[in-house]
Formats: C-alpha cells, sequence, structure tokens
C-alpha cells in the first residue's frame, strides 16, 4: 500500500478517536488487519429520524490511490432507506464518487453519511423500491424504516403491526427476512408479500 | 494542384478554383497541408447547379493547430491582459470564441472569472499565513512553508501531494478539467500551476499532450480525423455535417460528429440509429439472414453482387431481393419497396401487438440500411471483377483501356449513390409520419430505382452500352443530389 495513504489512515485514525463526535458516540473508527487497508466503522441514527437510537455498521476499505480516490464504503448493518441497497448496502453518496476531494477525512465521510441518514435524497435513489414508498407513502415508509432498525440496529422503538405480519409469515414457514424485505417492498401487504415469495 | 480541397468544383468558392495548378506561390502559401483531393470528380457537374455536398476544409497537422491556438491566446492575452493559463481555460470553456469572452468580460470580468472555475465563488481565504509548521491536509504532514502551493481559492497543499494527485488524475485521463483538491472547491488548475508542480518530464509531456487533445475537442473549428494512429486535423471555418475527407490515411467522415458521413440523416438521429442497432443487432441479424430462396422455384440464393435485381441462375426469374416481388413491377411503374407501409389499426392493437409491430418497423428499416451496407462491401468485389474484366475485353481487342474507363467511374458513382441511399433508411425511421416523409420515401423510392437499374447495368455492361449506362449514371446522380439538396438541414 501506497505510503501517503498508510500515512493519512494512521492519522485519520487518531483523529476520529480524539473528536468530540466519538465522545459523544455519534461515530467510531475501528482497524479491522494491521495493514490499515480495511476499517470498521459505525454510525448513530440521527435524532427525530426513525433510526434514532439505532447504530449502524459500515465497511470502509481503502484503495491503494487514497486520498485521491474515495474510501469504499458500504452498510453492513441492513437499512431501509432510499439512498442505500436494502439487499446489498451499497450506498449512493456522491462524495463517495464525484466529489470526492483529497482533502476530505474519514470523519467527513461518516459525518456526510449520517447527515444523508437525516436527509434523504429520493430523486437520486439507489434502491427505487424504497424511493418509490419515500415518495408515494411516506407514512408507511417512516413505520418500515423504523421496524428495520429495530429489528437490525438497535433501534429502540417497535412497530408491532409490522412485527405481527412478519411472525404471521414466519409462521407459515418463510424466512423472517424473506418475509421482512417482501413485506416492505409491497406495502405490508401480506397476500402480495405471499405472492412475491412464492413467485421469486 | 493547390492543397486546398477541392471537392467543392462548381460552388461558391470559385477564387480558389481559378489558382492555376502551376501557381508556384500558391504551392507555398498552404505547405503543410495535406492534398485533400479525392476521385470523385467522375464527371461534369452543371456550373448553375450548387452542390450540396460541397464543403470547404483544410487539413492541418499538430504545428499547424498550435499555432492557430497559440494566435487565439496571445490576442485574448492582450487584450483582456490576462495570463496565457488562463486565457487558455477561458477559450477551452467557450469554444474559442474570442467575441463572447470579450463580451462578457467588458460586462462583469469577476464574474467571468468566477465561471470559468479559475476564482472561487466566495471569497478566497487569502493571505493564510504558513506558519512553519504547516500541515498538509492531504498527507496530514508538516512541511516547509516553500513546498506549500496553491491556487486561486486559497487551499494549500504540499508540492508532493499536488504532484500525486495530478499525476492520478491524468492516469484517468483528466487534464484541463482538473480541480482544486480542497473540499467542496471546484477551482480549476490552470496549465502553469499544473507543469509547475508536475517533476517528471513525461508527465508534463502527458499533461500537455491532453490539454491539446481537449483544445482541439472544444474548438468547433477543428476536428482530429478518427482513423487509426492519425495525426491530421481536419479545419472547417464554417462547421457543418458535412463529408470531410482525410488526406492522409483516407479515412471518410462527418466533420460535426467525427463517425461515418451519414447524409441526409444528421448528427443525433444517427447516433441514436446506430445505438438502436447495436442494441438491438442480434434479433435483427438473426432475421435477416444472408440468404433468400428464389419466389418462383425456392432454390437458396446467396446474394453475391451489390445489385438488388436479381435474376435466379435456375428458373431464371427476376425478382427484388428486398421485397422478393416481380422485378417486373419494379422497373417501370413505380418502385415502392422503400417505403415501410403501417398497420392502420395498430392503435387499436394490445401493448404486445404494438411492441410486435414496433419490431417488425425497426427491422423494415434495419434491413434496408443493412442490406445497402453489405452491397456496398460486395460492390468492392464487383469492382475487381470490372477489372478483371477489363483487362479481358482489352487483350481479346474488344476496345481500349481508354474506351472502357466509363465502367470504373460508373462503379464509383454507383457506391457514392448507394452509400447515400444506405443512410436515407434512419433518416425515414426517424420521420415524423406526414406530406414530408411521404415526399421523402417517393424521392427514396426514386434513388433506390436508378441505384438498382445502374447496379445491374454495371455488372453487365459491354462497349456498345457506354452511352446508356452514362445516362443511367446522370439519372441516379441527379436523384442522389435532389433527395440531399432537398433534405439536409444546414
Amino acid at each position: 500500500m501506497a505510503n501517503i495513504a498508510v500515512q493519512r489512515i494512521k492519522r485519520e485514525f487518531k483523529e476520529v478517536v480524539k473528536s468530540e463526535e466519538v465522545a459523544e458516540c455519534h461515530i467510531q473508527v475501528e482497524l479491522v488487519n494491521d495493514s490499515f487497508t480495511e476499517l470498521k466503522g459505525q454510525i448513530a441514527g440521527p435524532p427525530d429520524t426513525p433510526y434514532e437510537g439505532a447504530t449502524f455498521n459500515l465497511e470502509i476499505k481503502i484503495p491503494e490511490t487514497y486520498p485521491f480516490n474515495p474510501p469504499k464504503v458500504k452498510f453492513l448493518t441492513a437499512i431501509w432507506h432510499p439512498n442505500i441497497s436494502s439487499v446489498t448496502g451499497a450506498i449512493c453518496l456522491d462524495i463517495l464518487k464525484d466529489q470526492w476531494a483529497a482533502a476530505m477525512t474519514l470523519r467527513t465521510v461518516l459525518l456526510s453519511l449520517q447527515a444523508l441518514l437525516a436527509a434523504a435524497e429520493p430523486d437520486d435513489p439507489q434502491d427505487a423500491v424504497v424511493a418509490k414508498q419515500y415518495k408515494e407513502n411516506h407514512p408507511i415508509f417512516l413505520k418500515t424504516a423504523r421496524h428495520w432498525a429495530n429489528i437490525y440496529a438497535g433501534g429502540t422503538i417497535r412497530e408491532d403491526d409490522y412485527d405481527n405480519r412478519v411472525i404471521q409469515l414466519k409462521n407459515m414457514g418463510f424466512d423472517p427476512h424473506k418475509a421482512r424485505v417482501a413485506l416492505s417492498t409491497h406495502n405490508w401487504n401480506v397476500e402480495r408479500a405471499m405472492e412475491h415469495i412464492l413467485n421469486y | 494542384m493547390s492543397g486546398i480541397d477541392m471537392k467543392s468544383q462548381g460552388s461558391d468558392d470559385s477564387d480558389y478554383n481559378n489558382d492555376t495548378d502551376d501557381n508556384m506561390e500558391d504551392e507555398d502559401i498552404y505547405d503543410g497541408y495535406y492534398d485533400a483531393e479525392i476521385g470523385d470528380d467522375e464527371f461534369e457537374k452543371p456550373t448553375e447547379v450548387k452542390d450540396p455536398e460541397a464543403y470547404d476544409y483544410r487539413l492541418l497537422e499538430v504545428e499547424d493547430v498550435e499555432r492557430l491556438l497559440n494566435e487565439k491566446i496571445e490576442t485574448l492575452c492582450t487584450s483582456l491582459k490576462l495570463s496565457p493559463s488562463l486565457a487558455k481555460v477561458l477559450l477551452y470553456q467557450h469554444n474559442w470564441d474570442t467575441s463572447t469572452i470579450q463580451e462578457k468580460h467588458t460586462k462583469d470580468p469577476n464574474k467571468l472569472l468566477i465561471e470559468a472555475k479559475v476564482m472561487p465563488k466566495t471569497k478566497p481565504l487569502r493571505d493564510m499565513v504558513i506558519s512553519r509548521n504547516f500541515s498538509c491536509p492531504v498527507c496530514m504532514c508538516l512541511c516547509p512553508s516553500e513546498t506549500v502551493h496553491g491556487l486561486a481559492c486559497g487551499h494549500r497543499f504540499c508540492q508532493p501531494c499536488w504532484e500525486q494527485y495530478f499525476q492520478m488524475q491524468l492516469s484517468q485521463g483528466l487534464s484541463s478539467g482538473i480541480e482544486c483538491m480542497g473540499n467542496e472547491c471546484h477551482v480549476l488548475a490552470t496549465e502553469d500551476f499544473v507543469l509547475d508542480n508536475l517533476g517528471k518530464p513525461e508527465m508534463r509531456d502527458k499533461y500537455s499532450r491532453f490539454a491539446f487533445q481537449d483544445y482541439v475537442e472544444s474548438h468547433l473549428e477543428l476536428r482530429f480525423c478518427p482513423g487509426p494512429n492519425c495525426q491530421v486535423i481536419v479545419r472547417a471555418e464554417n462547421p457543418k455535417a458535412k463529408r470531410v475527407i482525410c488526406g492522409k490515411c483516407k479515412t471518410s467522415f462527418c466533420f460535426k460528429c467525427g463517425i461515418e458521413y451519414h447524409a441526409p440523416t444528421d448528427c443525433s438521429v444517427i447516433k441514436k440509429w446506430l445505438t438502436k442497432c447495436a442494441d438491438d443487432s442480434e434479433t435483427a441479424n438473426y432475421i435477416s439472414a444472408h440468404t433468400k430462396d428464389c419466389p418462383k422455384c425456392h432454390v437458396c440464393i446467396e446474394k453475391n453482387g451489390g445489385c438488388n435485381h436479381l435474376q435466379c441462375v435456375k428458373c431464371k426469374h427476376d425478382f427484388c431481393w428486398m421485397c422478393l416481388g416481380d422485378w417486373k413491377n419494379h422497373g417501370s411503374e413505380y418502385y415502392e419497396c422503400s417505403r415501410y407501409k403501417e398497420n392502420p389499426n395498430i392503435a387499436n392493437e394490445s401493448a404486445h401487438a404494438q411492441a410486435r409491430e414496433a419490431l417488425k418497423k425497426y427491422l423494415f428499416y434495419f434491413e434496408r440500411y443493412e442490406n445497402h451496407a453489405k452491397s456496398l462491401r460486395l460492390e468492392e468485389e464487383t469492382l475487381d471483377k470490372i477489372k478483371t474484366r477489363i483487362e479481358e475485353k482489352v487483350m481479346n481487342n474488344t476496345g481500349t483501356w481508354i474506351d472502357w474507363q466509363y465502367l470504373l467511374d460508373a462503379a464509383d458513382l454507383l457506391k457514392k449513390c448507394r452509400y447515400t441511399l444506405q443512410f436515407t433508411y434512419p433518416y425515414a425511421y426517424y420521420l415524423e409520419k406526414g406530406s414530408r416523409k411521404t415526399l421523402f420515401e417517393y424521392q427514396q423510392a426514386q434513388l433506390e430505382a436508378e441505384v438498382e437499374n445502374l447496379s445491374w447495368k454495371v455488372e453487365r455492361a459491354e462497349i456498345t452500352d457506354r452511352g446508356d449506362l452514362e445516362n443511367q449514371m446522370d439519372v441516379a446522380e441527379k436523384r442522389r443530389l435532389t433527395l440531399v439538396r432537398d433534405f439536409v438541414t444546414e
């Protein structure tokens, strides 16, 4: 790995660890291996959003050409958000692509991701299904996002009626995650969700 | 012969035509330009009719273009009192249109520089004192102040970081568009700044080469010859979608878009068409197979010449390769094999039927487009055959070499007509239904009929047919010119 990349990550790592956001438990970075090519990030769901109280894990891969090219970041924790794939965790964020600048740091990336959770951009979606729901059925979107945050990311607010519908499908022998995806995709209509699973 | 392209004979540039070939001064003036003369001055065009495909252009070498661009840069530098690097950015962004830049400059010089992204939108971080222990935001190292540089925005970074950054951008093919490394900063790195921070000569060279490419591509009057490894640059002071031919590698292309010449279809339509063809080629290739059965005796026939008027070797039945109809109905009466007949009740049909109809329509046009392209390729073989035939005839004392020359001219003209005909199909495909389309398809049909006649005659001509064939050539070319004149939009 290029000298400058390692040097940068080492210093950035210190920077994040020292920063006040870490002190307030908003963001966190951990090393995965000794070569500094891969890190694990963590961001807290911002207040007044469906993600409040939840914690999301991120995979951060540092390219050879860092910091001249952006780090590769994706969500490890499943999340229901228009700009993040509910299947792969891939993120659609301009600063992780063409708007990256060498002077940006892991700290700015994590804070930007947190800001993305607070302000989605449904017109530039990564997950078209979620984006459609966000625009056309916003109350259902909020509840679904809260439900996912509760199930996968330790969010504190439960959506009992959604839990019940997942259990209903689970008791029929369906995989609970698949059931949740199908229900979320079909605005929690049980019949259509079942049809979806059976046809897939 | 002067180096200027003289393709446009008989048109408005008669002052060039008046230059005599033995004018030696003329040679000197245009020294270094390639001879763009092409061998299609096959017959006398009537002087009163303007050739719709005539085009005035020159072929330049890299040094000529560099000189041309430098002159523009110097003029702008002196008139606006700017550095050459800034002038280059402005010219590049304004397609080398000096008058627009000057106009904007008189209105608001600051706005011009901000819009050109050489000055930041907000007030620059002026006079940022670079202390002894300046930490570069990219490498996060303490750097001696003499190695720290920045652009007009005031973002400072150390030279090794700038150098690595520029190298990285160059490896991604960027040159004129490289921005500052600062957060959300879009100020462009000017040429002098980049070159000052690039140490390796090969990198500086690479930057200059890339930048030159950008400059030529942004200049509306210039276009690189698309031929492989060809360094020629075409200059046309009146940029249009016209045919230009490189004198060095003989590539023929449209000046405006750089792909193969495509009149009467215009640049945006041909692009759409070629993309569509690339997407749909699998189906289309499958459907338009290479062989067809004789409609009368059903023997399998592979087309081996360009002509669409086929005669079955077995049963001597004359038929049209396109529609498989009797050729007798084609020649004398109205030729309509080029016209697609839309199903009139389509609006009432199901989506599935509409999709099928859309595919049918596309295939109709694609088949004809592709068929002419194939015919053109076969026409090359026909030319070889003609040459051998002429040789045989001359050896057998049937006329002299000169007597047979007309056949080569005819083959050349046939190629030209068929080429235009090929590109009438994308045009027709995208043309809205209406009287203009009807007129277009009428002219297209007329041209197609004459081209097929010519093709038939060329393949079978004897020495006694010369008058007849020349007549046919004249008719075909007139049809072609009429169509181009009526439908090529400037």
